[in-house]
C-alpha cells in the first residue's frame, strides 16, 4: 500500500521542473526544468499503471503471481525515456551553439544581443 | 528594478498551487485497486499465447503495438539527423589525449563485459526485463566511455560514423522488413504470429515470432543513434578546446 505519495512525488518533481522553466535564467537550467517535466510525467503514467500488489508484467521462472501491475504505461514510457533522451540531447545542442555564438547562458542577455 | 516581476513571481506561484491542489484533488478521488481492465487485462491474459513472450512490456512494444514503436524510434533518428547536421560544418577536429593509463586498462578491461551484458538484454528482450531500448542504450554507454577515456580520435577509428550510419539505416531497415513480410503473407503491417512467425515454446530462447528479431533491429538504432549524438556533441567541444587554446573567439 503506498496511498498517494507517489502523486506527491510527482507534484513536487513538476513543481520543480515548472519552476526552472518559469523563473531561471540560465539556459542550462532551463533545459535540466524541462527534463525534471518529463520525468515527472514518465514516473505520473507508471504510478497510475500501479495495482496494488501486482508484481512485474513479466512472467518469470518464479512461478505463478496473483496479479500484475499494467504492461502498457511502462511500454509507452519506455519509449518516452529513449525519446526524453534524445530531444534532450538535441535540446542542449542548441544551447551549445547559442553558447558559442552570444558568449553566454542568460535567456535576457541573449534576447538583448539579437535585438 | 520595478515590481513588476516580483507580481509575475507571485501570480505564477499562486496559479502552481492552484493547479497541484486541483490535481492532487483528482488523484484523491481515484479509488485504490487491484483489479486491472481495460486493453491491460486483455494483454496479461493472452500474451502467452499470442505471442508466445515471457515479457508483456515487450510483446506490447513489438507485437500489438509494433507500428508505435517504428514512430518513436523514428523520432530518435530525426533528433540524430538534427544534431549530426547541427555541428557537420565543424571541419578542425583533434582530440583530447584521454585520461590516464589506470583509467585505460580498467575500461579495457571491462568492455567485453559491458558489451556481453548489452547483448544478453537485447537478445533476451522477449524473455526477461529488458529489450532493444535499454540494451541500445548500454551499447551506446561503451562507446561514450571509450570517447571519455581514450579521447574521440580512438573511439571514430574502432566505431567509424559510417558504421553507426550503417547501423542504424540497416536497424530501420530491417525493422520495415519484418513489417512488410507481415504486409505479403497478407496478414497486416507488422504482424507477427499471425504472419507466420514460429512461436516456439513458450519461455524458450528461440520463441515469440518476430519479437526478438525487433528486438535486435531497435537495439542497432538506439545504440548507433545514441552514440552518434554524443560523439557529434563531443567533437564540437574539442574543436571548442583547440579555439581557446589558439585565443581566438568566433
Amino acid at each position: 500500500m503506498t496511498g498517494n505519495l507517489p502523486f506527491l512525488a510527482v507534484g513536487i518533481i513538476f513543481f520543480m521542473g515548472m519552476y526552472a522553466i518559469l523563473f531561471e535564467r540560465n539556459l542550462i537550467k532551463i533545459a535540466i526544468g524541462i527534463t525534471l517535466l518529463e520525468a515527472s510525467a514518465n514516473l505520473f503514467l507508471i504510478v497510475l499503471g500501479y495495482r496494488t500488489g501486482g508484481s512485474i508484467p513479466v512472467f518469470t521462472l518464479a512461478g505463478e503471481v496473483r496479479s500484475m501491475v499494467l504492461p502498457t504505461p511502462q511500454a509507452l514510457t519506455l519509449t518516452a525515456i529513449v525519446i526524453g533522451l534524445a530531444t534532450s540531447a538535441l535540446l542542449l545542442s542548441l544551447i551549445m551553439l547559442l553558447y558559442r555564438h552570444y558568449g553566454t547562458l542568460d535567456v535576457r542577455e541573449i534576447r538583448r544581443l539579437r535585438g | 528594478m520595478s515590481s513588476k516581476p516580483y507580481i509575475f513571481r507571485i501570480a505564477s506561484l499562486i496559479l502552481c498551487v492552484s493547479l497541484g491542489l486541483m490535481l492532487f484533488r483528482g488523484i484523491a478521488a481515484l479509488p485504490v485497486t487491484e483489479k486491472v481492465t481495460g486493453p491491460a487485462s486483455h494483454y496479461l491474459a493472452r500474451t502467452a499465447g499470442e505471442t508466445g513472450a515471457r515479457n508483456v512490456v515487450g510483446a506490447i512494444l513489438f507485437d500489438y503495438r509494433a507500428f508505435d514503436t517504428l514512430g518513436e524510434s523514428t523520432v530518435i533518428f530525426t533528433a540524430v539527423c538534427g544534431i549530426a547536421m547541427l555541428f557537420s560544418r565543424r571541419k578542425f577536429h583533434r582530440s583530447s589525449r584521454g585520461l590516464s593509463f589506470i583509467a585505460k586498462r580498467g575500461i579495457g578491461i571491462m568492455v567485453p563485459f559491458l558489451l556481453m551484458y548489452a547483448s544478453v538484454i537485447i537478445l533476451f528482450g522477449h524473455l526477461s526485463p529488458g529489450g532493444g531500448f535499454q540494451g541500445g542504450t548500454i551499447f551506446a554507454t561503451v562507446t561514450v566511455l571509450l570517447c571519455v577515456v581514450f579521447g574521440s580520435s580512438f573511439e571514430s577509428q574502432y566505431f567509424p560514423p559510417r558504421t553507426k550510419d550503417i547501423l542504424e539505416s540497416g536497424g530501420a531497415l530491417l525493422f520495415s522488413g519484418i513489417g512488410l513480410i507481415g504486409l505479403a503473407a497478407g496478414t497486416g503491417f507488422l504482424s507477427n504470429i499471425a504472419a507466420g512467425f514460429p512461436a516456439g515454446t513458450f519461455g524458450s530462447f528461440l520463441s515469440a515470432g518476430s519479437v526478438p528479431i525487433l528486438n535486435v533491429a531497435v537495439g542497432m538504432k538506439v545504440g548507433a543513434g545514441l552514440s552518434t549524438i554524443f560523439y557529434s556533441m563531443i567533437k564540437m567541444l574539442d574543436a571548442g578546446h583547440d579555439h581557446r587554446e589558439g585565443g581566438g573567439i568566433e
